[in-house]
C-alpha cells in the first residue's frame, strides 16, 4: 500500500479518538463538491445532468471551509464536476493545506498541466492529485466519451510528478472490464510513477443513465479476484487492503454511508455521495436526522443491494482495522506482505 | 429520470386526479430539469427543485430559480401543482447512445476512407 506514514498516523489517531469518545457515526472523508460543471460529459455520470443555471453555481471558499470545519474529517476529497474549473480552487486548496487536511483533488487532468504551469498549487504532503483514469487509452477514452483524454491525462500526470506533487489514479471499473487489460493498466500507471492507485466498481444509481452497464456484485467479485489475486509487487494501492479483499469477495462488509459525507451547492447530501434522497442544512442535521437504517445492503434497499463503491465501503474497512486486534493484524499483514 | 425511462418533460399533472401532491413532488425532486411550481395563490416559480422533506411538521420543497436566486422554501400546503416545463437534461444521454454514436462515427469514417 502506498499511503504515506504521516497520513496513516493522522487517520489512525483520528479513528482511535472517535472510538474512545464512543462516537457511533463519524466521517472519514469529506466529499466536497464546489461545483457540478465539468469539461467532460461522461455517459455514466449523473453529476452533470442539471439545468444551466445549476451548473453555473459554485460554492464560495468560505462555504467550503465552513463545511470542512463542521465535518471535521481528516481527509477532504474534492470531486465535482471538474474541480480545476472551480475559479477559487487555488485559494481553497491553500486553505485546506494550511488546516493540515489531506486533500485529494479528483480531476480528469485535462486542465492539470495548464493550472500547474500557472503555479496555482504548491507541492505538499497534504495535496494529492487523484487523476480519473478508467483504464488504458481505448477503455478510458470510451468511458469518458471523448478521444484523446487519456493522453491529456498522462501529460498532466507527468507534469505534476515532475513538479514534485503527489499523484494517484482513481479508476472506476464498468461491466465488461477485462482483467488482463486492467492488469496492464496497473503496470502502465506504475511505469508513469504515480504514488498509488484507487479502484472501485461502478454503481447503478437510479439517476445514472446506463445502469445496466454497471457491475453487479457477483460479477464484481469475479473481476476483482481475477485482477488482484496475484498482485505484482510493484503495484501500489492508495486504499485499505481490506477494502480490496472485500471487492474480491474475501470479506463481507456493510456500507458506512456517513463515512464519506457529501457537501455541495444543495447542502449536505443524504445519505451518501451517490444517492440523492434529500439535503440537510448542517452536518449535525445530516448525521442526526438521516434515516440511516434505510440504507446499506442489509436494509433491503434496492438502491444499495449491489453497491460496492469505495465511498461506502472504504470507511467500513478502515473502521474494521481499528475495531479489533484481528482487524489490525489483517491490515498489517496485507500491507506488509502485499498479498490480498 | 434515468436514461431508459420515459421523460416527464412537458407533464402538467392535475393534483388529486393524475397523482397526489406528494407523488408529484417526488417526481419533481427526481426530475433533472426545471419545473414550474404553481402556488395556491396563483403565483408561479420556475426553477430547479432540489430538495423536499415531508417528514417534518410542515412539509416543504426547496428550489433555485432559473435566474440563479434562492434557495426558495415553499410549503407543500402552498403548492397547487407542479408543471415539468424545463428540458430533461438526463433524457437521451445514455451510455448505450454514446456507444451507438461512436460506432456510427467509426463506420462513417471507414466508409469515407474506402
Amino acid at each position: 500500500m502506498s499511503v504515506p506514514l504521516s497520513q496513516m498516523w493522522t487517520v489512525a489517531r483520528y479513528v482511535v479518538t472517535q472510538k474512545l469518545r464512543g462516537t457511533k457515526r463519524y466521517p472519514l472523508v469529506l466529499m466536497l463538491e464546489p461545483l457540478f460543471r465539468c469539461n467532460l460529459a461522461c455517459a455514466g455520470c449523473g453529476k452533470i445532468q442539471y439545468p444551466g443555471h445549476i451548473l453555473r453555481k459554485h460554492l464560495t471558499v468560505a462555504q467550503c471551509l465552513r463545511a470542512v470545519d463542521e465535518c471535521g474529517a481528516p481527509l477532504v476529497s474534492i470531486p465535482g464536476g471538474e474541480p480545476l474549473m472551480y475559479p477559487e480552487i487555488g485559494p481553497l486548496v491553500r486553505e485546506l493545506v494550511a488546516r493540515k487536511k489531506y486533500v485529494y483533488l479528483c480531476t480528469n487532468a485535462i486542465l492539470l498541466k495548464e493550472k500547474l504551469e500557472a503555479n496555482l498549487f504548491t507541492p505538499s504532503k497534504y495535496l494529492t492529485f487523484s487523476v480519473h483514469m478508467d483504464g488504458l487509452r481505448e477503455e478510458h477514452d470510451e468511458a469518458v466519451c471523448r478521444d484523446g483524454v487519456y493522453d491529456q491525462a498522462v501529460e498532466g500526470i507527468r507534469e505534476a510528478l515532475h513538479r514534485g506533487f503527489r499523484v494517484t489514479t482513481n479508476t472506476t471499473l464498468f461491466d465488461g472490464a477485462d482483467a488482463p487489460r486492467v492488469r496492464q493498466f496497473f503496470d502502465a500507471m506504475m511505469d508513469l510513477g504515480v504514488e498509488g492507485m484507487m479502484v472501485s466498481p461502478g454503481y447503478s444509481y437510479s439517476k445514472a443513465p446506463d445502469q445496466e452497464h454497471f457491475l453487479r456484485r457477483r460479477r464484481a467479485h469475479d473481476l476483482f479476484s481475477a485482477m488482484l489475486s496475484n498482485p505484482k509487487k510493484r503495484w501500489r494501492f492508495n486504499q485499505s487492503p481490506l477494502f480490496l479483499q472485500f471487492l474480491m469477495g474475501k470479506r463481507d462488509f456493510e456500507c458506512t454511508p456517513w463515512g464519506n459525507p457529501t457537501y455541495n451547492v444543495f447542502g449536505w447530501q443524504r445519505p451518501c455521495y451517490l444517492l440523492q434522497e434529500g439535503y440537510a442544512e448542517t452536518f449535525q442535521e445530516l448525521i442526526e436526522t438521516t434515516r440511516w437504517e434505510r440504507y446499506g445492503r442489509r436494509s433491503g434497499n434496492d438502491k444499495c443491494r449491489d453497491c460496492m463503491v469505495h465511498c461506502g465501503y472504504e470507511a467500513t474497512a478502515v473502521d474494521h482495522t481499528f475495531s479489533s486486534w484481528r482487524g489490525m493484524r489483517d491490515t498489517v499483514v496485507a500491507t506488509v506482505s502485499g498479498k490480498l | 429520470m434515468s436514461g431508459g425511462d420515459a421523460s416527464l418533460e412537458g407533464w402538467q399533472p392535475r393534483v388529486g386526479e393524475d397523482a397526489s401532491l406528494a407523488e408529484v413532488v417526488e417526481q419533481a425532486f427526481d426530475y433533472r430539469g426545471d419545473v414550474t411550481v404553481v402556488r395556491t395563490d396563483g403565483s408561479e416559480l420556475v426553477g430547479y427543485l432540489f430538495n423536499r422533506d415531508r417528514d417534518v411538521a410542515e412539509p416543504f420543497v426547496q428550489m433555485f430559480d432559473h435566474a440563479g436566486g434562492g434557495p426558495h422554501h415553499i410549503r407543500y400546503a402552498d403548492i397547487r401543482t407542479i408543471r415539468f416545463t424545463g428540458k430533461d437534461t438526463a433524457a437521451g444521454n445514455s451510455y448505450a447512445a454514446w456507444l451507438t454514436r461512436k460506432a456510427a462515427t467509426k463506420a462513417a469514417d471507414s466508409g469515407s476512407r474506402a
